[in-house]
């Protein structure tokens, strides 16, 4: 109980109203799902965009991914494991639609503002990055751009936290190869 | 020190993980070894360079297309706000 009343107040709202349309949705009120989705449409939405690399695909991938809530709203549980269960299934998703589409062969829509020379650095790190194998490439959006915790990230990969910080540095490690020079041009 | 530890501790430094104290050690010890130092700022630079990723733009007509969706899957869900007009057609422009 201690826990709860240190958590910021922001952090304690949200995680009060989640357990509020999780209880309403298990209990068969389907207009809850409104509330998950303006909690985490956006974060969901930034997740598939990600490891889909264009918008159609992220914002069907999302869809579908709080369609699953709804349809698997009885095994929900308000024990503050919703939302890795929740990118659980927007994970599995992405593979599947990696698998169907071949997206990974096909190229970004993703866009990119700011001076010219950081707009090129951003548009060559994220090509290094969609190139990457996937066991690297999902901790690296986990952990360094959606800035999840190894444990949670760790979690919805169903791996253990050190086999996700090994893929974490060793996929580092293979997108400093990928953008040679790149970095120190721009530095 | 084993090259296994040596790379351990070049990717705790790339990601911010040390302490303080040990990261001070680690500069120090790579002014003098150029190697050291290349290892440890290019992978810093990709790790910053990550961060400095901008998130994709959720828009608007994005919100809107993902609540279409699910409407079209039989799903009770509201938006925040009523749906623009353009939202639900898209006629071609005739002049």
């Amino acid at each position: 109980m201690a826990s709860v009343f240190s958590m910021p107040n922001d952090a304690l709202r949200d995680s009060l109203a989640e357990k509020r349309w999780l209880n309403a949705l298990g209990k068969g009120d389907p207009s809850a799902l409104g509330g998950l989705y303006e909690m985490y449409g956006e974060r969901i939405f930034r997740y598939t965009f990600r490891m889909l690399g264009n918008r159609t695909d992220a914002e069907d991938a999302t869809a579908e991914t709080f369609l699953r809530v709804l349809r698997r709203s009885t095994e929900l549980r308000a024990d503050g494991a919703f939302r890795t269960w929740l990118f659980r299934i927007a994970r599995n998703l992405c593979i599947d639609k990696m698998r169907q589409h071949k997206l990974m062969e096909l190229p970004s829509d993703a866009h990119y503002s700011g001076s010219e020379e950081r707009a090129t650095l951003r548009v060559t790190v994220q090509q290094a990055l969609s190139d990457l194998p996937i066991e690297y490439r999902e901790p690296l959006v986990l952990c360094d751009l959606e800035e999840m915790a190894a444990r949670e990230a760790a979690e919805i990969l169903h791996i253990s936290v050190p086999a996700l910080k090994s893929r974490l540095y060793r996929g580092r490690r293979a997108l400093r190869d990928k953008l040679g020079g790149t970095l120190e041009r721009t530095s | 020190m084993n090259n296994e530890l040596y790379s351990k501790l070049v990717d705790l430094y790339a990601g911010n993980e040390l302490p303080a104290e040990l990261e001070d050690q680690m500069e120090l010890a790579a002014a003098g070894n150029a190697g050291l130092n290349h290892d440890m700022t290019t992978l810093r630079r990709v790790v910053d360079a990550l961060h400095n990723l901008e998130d994709p733009e959720y828009t608007e007509e994005s919100y809107h297309r993902i609540l279409m969706k699910l409407y079209s899957r039989g799903v009770d869900i509201q938006p925040r706000e009523p749906v623009s007009s353009h939202f639900q057609y898209n006629l071609p422009l005739q002049g």
